[in-house]
């Protein structure tokens, strides 16, 4: 072996060709480390551009909470909470009247069905007629009474505004340096506490009216006495009657609740969160109070999810196993590229099929007699929450399709191999074989088809039936044929109508904050559940 | 016990077996030994039907008899032949599960759900594998937690759980190292006594210490078969010699 002294042409010759190649370095990148910047460059730009949409997100999003504190300390100060106490009182008795509304159909069709005819069965009804009447108008003094009130606080809270415009108007003017003008605009201070004296003075007279509206109602059940209704009707008119007399039991709790109201209370800093997050109402554009609760777009959005859900995974999984374990190569050629086709059907096209086709159908098909049993049949509305959800199905599947037939190839064969090396029928390796080995796959793909669903706008918007309201679960799974809104589509559909800046329009940010949270948590909770399954299957 | 009539065996279009004529006698080891490709495991996945599995395969002619019967007639019932005759792999493969629940997957296929019953097998099973005083402690652990050997063990002892006649063992002990190679060539010296053994190895040495006959494969055919003695000291084929004594393959 040569030594080092007796070698030295070759070590010069590398040393030259390190010294060359320094030259052709561009910015003093060779192109190894050029091309690393450059993909480390696009990563880079897409972790940027998601910090810029949450950034950006909650920019837009975080006013909205002072905003909503402003409007509950006005909605609190111009005495409509006050109003509103009595409103309520007055809904719950408009419940009660429907209640008994009800209650006379049913025993009408009640008697019709037992071969009576009209007219009769009107006039066996007149006891009960001349009592569910008198319960209808038992409230009159108290109605009027809100009503007289309800335009004085509306008057206040307008005044209000109008303080608040003149004020914006000035800052305005100044700003444009047009300080003459700016003391031109009038603007008056609202003295909520004068205001509000006027509406105090009224306790006194809804006493008087409250006790009146007790006495009457009172009245109106003494009418109903047991010949009012047919026999076998007796408990449900008891039940009624009932039910009006705990009513009648929580006055005195409403007049202490008047009494004690007052317009000055202070407004906790957290009502404005909770008014969002825990808020039945989302009502906006009204002349009496805007409401931004996310609650009934939220459960609406989760509900057509369900449904969605209910019908995507098990034709998704079941599909996939088929496709992975029991199709023939010949099969799976088409069937494959099939269902991921549907992935490409262009969402608003769905969503016109849903509108023009499907609801059409799915309401006949809910009017055939022989699926009268179901609950919620016959649909009343052509568009509603099963609509969509059917929809959202099929766009679920090609999600939850390819991604559990990756999970179950996935799964080593000879897992299988040995399962039916051991006697198992292919039924028994599928089940308990791939099933369990995959159930992280699995449990991940049915999670990213949820993401999918939640965030998909179109088809909500077109086939969900856009009605803001919680559907009422006390018919079961009658309200899965109910309409709602969600979330995706509130924003969809009111994001061109409000003004920059304005509640509304922050409110829609902070829906899309929500939004944009749960699909982040969904996503999350699918990759550890991958992880968990990459380290079980080793 | 097992006999092979002129089988030609296909993938497809390609002809991996041409005309095997063997016979496997009882409660004997029998060793396939040939170089990478010749067909060994191809055949021994022909006697529990492995090969069903796999799309495109075919028997072209000639037919297996496993105590007399054509275990290919349409009679046959494929799930009660793989009952009859259990596998091991080259690869152990142990379900992600507990060592129990390995064990007695075969049991609860065919639906015996007795507790009772299904303890009493895991345990005979483990002790037949000589695996139960290792893993007596540790049964609802998982069985991917043991050892490269104690996993092939156990693979053993999931195939003798369902008392098959016949186990067959493709190459079981490739991928292990020679302590736990020395421990399943031992598991199966005493296996004979009950089982039918056919094994496929690489390796000779294993060949000659563990089998009492040696069948030699080339080329999708069988070259010779005979006492292992006789194939390894005296072998009539100068390729079963050349093979054996190192020259190729
Ligand atoms: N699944 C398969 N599809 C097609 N050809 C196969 C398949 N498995 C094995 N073969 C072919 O069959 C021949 C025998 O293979 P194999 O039985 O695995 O050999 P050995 O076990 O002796 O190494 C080889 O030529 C191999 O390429
Ligand atoms: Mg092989």
């Amino acid at each position: 072996m040569p030594d080092s002294q007796s070698t030295p042409a070759p070590e010069r010759s590398v040393a030259l060709a390190i010294r060359k190649e320094k030259r052709f370095r561009p910015l003093g990148l060779t192109a190894d480390s050029a091309i690393r910047r450059f993909f480390q460059g696009n990563a880079a730009f897409a972790i940027l551009a998601l910090v810029l949409i949450m950034v950006f997100l909650l920019r837009e999003g975080a006013g909205f909470f002072g905003q909503n504190s402003r409007g509950i300390r006005v909605y609190r100060l111009a005495g409509l909470e006050y109003v509103d106490i009595i409103k309520g009182q007055l809904d719950r008795h408009a419940e009660l009247t429907r209640a008994a509304n009800a209650l006379r159909l049913k025993i009408y069709s009640d008697a019709l069905a037992k071969g009576a005819a009209p007219q009769a069965a009107t006039a066996a009804l007149a006891g009960f007629d001349a009592f569910a009447e008198a319960l209808g108008d038992a409230s009159e003094d108290v109605r009027s009474l809100a009503s007289d009130l309800t335009e004085q606080a509306a008057a206040v809270k307008q005044r209000e505004q109008i303080y608040q415009d003149s004020i914006e108007q000035k800052a305005m003017l100044i700003r444009a340096g047009k300080a003459g003008a700016a003391a031109a605009v009038s603007s008056v201070a609202v003295d909520f506490g004068r205001e509000i004296k006027a509406l105090s003075a009224s306790l006194p007279i809804y006493k008087d009216a409250n006790r009146l509206f007790a006495k009457k109602l009172n009245a109106s059940l003494a009418m109903a006495g047991p010949q009012s209704v047919p026999a076998a009707w007796t408990p449900q008119l008891s039940g009624l009657k009932a039910a009006a007399e705990r009513y009648a039991a929580t006055f005195p709790e409403v007049e202490a609740e008047l009494a004690a109201w007052r317009y000055d209370a202070p407004v906790p800093w957290y009502r404005s969160v909770t008014a969002f997050l825990f808020g039945r109402q989302w009502l906006t554009a009204s002349f009496w109070q805007d409401w931004y609760g996310i609650i009934p777009l939220f459960i609406g959005s989760l509900l057509v999810s369900l449904i969605a859900l209910l019908i995507a995974v098990p034709l998704g999984v079941v599909a996939a196993i088929y496709v992975s374990e029991v199709a023939g190569t010949g099969e799976k050629t088409w069937i494959k590229p099939a269902i991921e086709f549907i992935a490409a059907i262009p969402s608003v096209v769905l969503g016109f099929f849903g509108v023009a086709i499907l609801g059409q159908s799915l309401r006949a098909v809910s009017e055939t007699t022989w699926l009268a049993w179901v609950p919620g049949f016959p649909m009343s509305e052509r568009l509603n929450a099963f609509t969509a959800g059917c929809l959202l199905a099929f766009m679920a599947i090609p999600t939850i399709f390819s991604l559990a037939e990756d999970a179950l190839t996935n799964v080593p064969r000879h897992f299988k191999e040995a399962s039916f090396a051991l006697g198992a029928t292919r039924l028994q390796t599928i089940l308990r074989v791939l099933v369990p080995a995959s159930l992280s796959g699995l449990i991940s793909a049915i999670l990213l088809g949820f993401g999918r669903v939640i965030g998909e706008t179109m088809v909500v918007l077109l086939c969900a039936g856009n009605r803001i309201a919680i559907p009422d679960f006390t018919q079961g799974l009658g309200a899965f044929f109910q309409p709602v809104h969600t979330m995706t589509g509130i924003i969809a559909q009111e994001m061109g109508e409000v003004v920059p800046g304005s509640i509304h329009y922050r409110a829609l940010f902070m829906v899309g904050i929500v939004l944009f949270l749960l699909a982040l948590g969904i996503n999350y909770v699918a990759q550890r559940v991958v992880q968990r399954y990459r380290i079980s299957i080793g | 016990m097992i006999a092979v009539e002129k089988l030609d065996f296909f993938y497809g279009a390609s002809q991996a077996l041409h005309g095997i004529d063997l016979r496997i006698p009882e409660n004997r080891v029998t060793a396939f030994i040939g170089p990478s490709g010749c067909g060994k495991s191809t055949l021994l996945r022909c006697f529990n039907r492995m090969n069903d599995l796999i799309d495109g395969t075919r028997i072209g002619s000639g037919r297996i008899l496993i105590q007399g019967v054509d275990i290919h007639d349409p009679d046959v019932d494929v799930i009660s032949l793989r009952r009859q005759v259990g596998m091991v792999f080259q690869k152990s493969n142990p379900f992600p599960k507990s060592i129990f629940e390995n064990i007695a997957y075969g049991l609860e296929v065919q639906g015996v759900k007795n507790r009772r019953r299904l303890e009493e097998v895991v345990e005979k099973s483990l002790r037949g594998a000589a695996l139960w005083e290792e893993v007596k402690d540790r049964l609802h652990t998982s069985a991917l937690g043991l050892s490269g050997g104690q996993q092939q063990r156990l693979c053993i002892a999931r195939a003798i759980a369902v008392e098959p006649r016949i186990i067959l063992m493709d190459e079981p002990c490739s991928a292990l190292d020679p302590i736990a190679t020395a421990k399943v060539e031992e598991l199966i010296h005493e296996l004979k006594r009950s089982y039918t053994i056919v094994i496929v190895t690489h390796n000779m040495q294993q060949a000659g210490r563990c089998s009492d006959l040696t069948a030699f494969f080339y080329l999708g055919r069988l070259v010779e078969m005979g006492r292992t003695e006789k194939i390894f000291t005296n072998p009539v084929q100068t390729q079963t010699e050349d093979y054996i004594s190192g020259r190729f393959g």
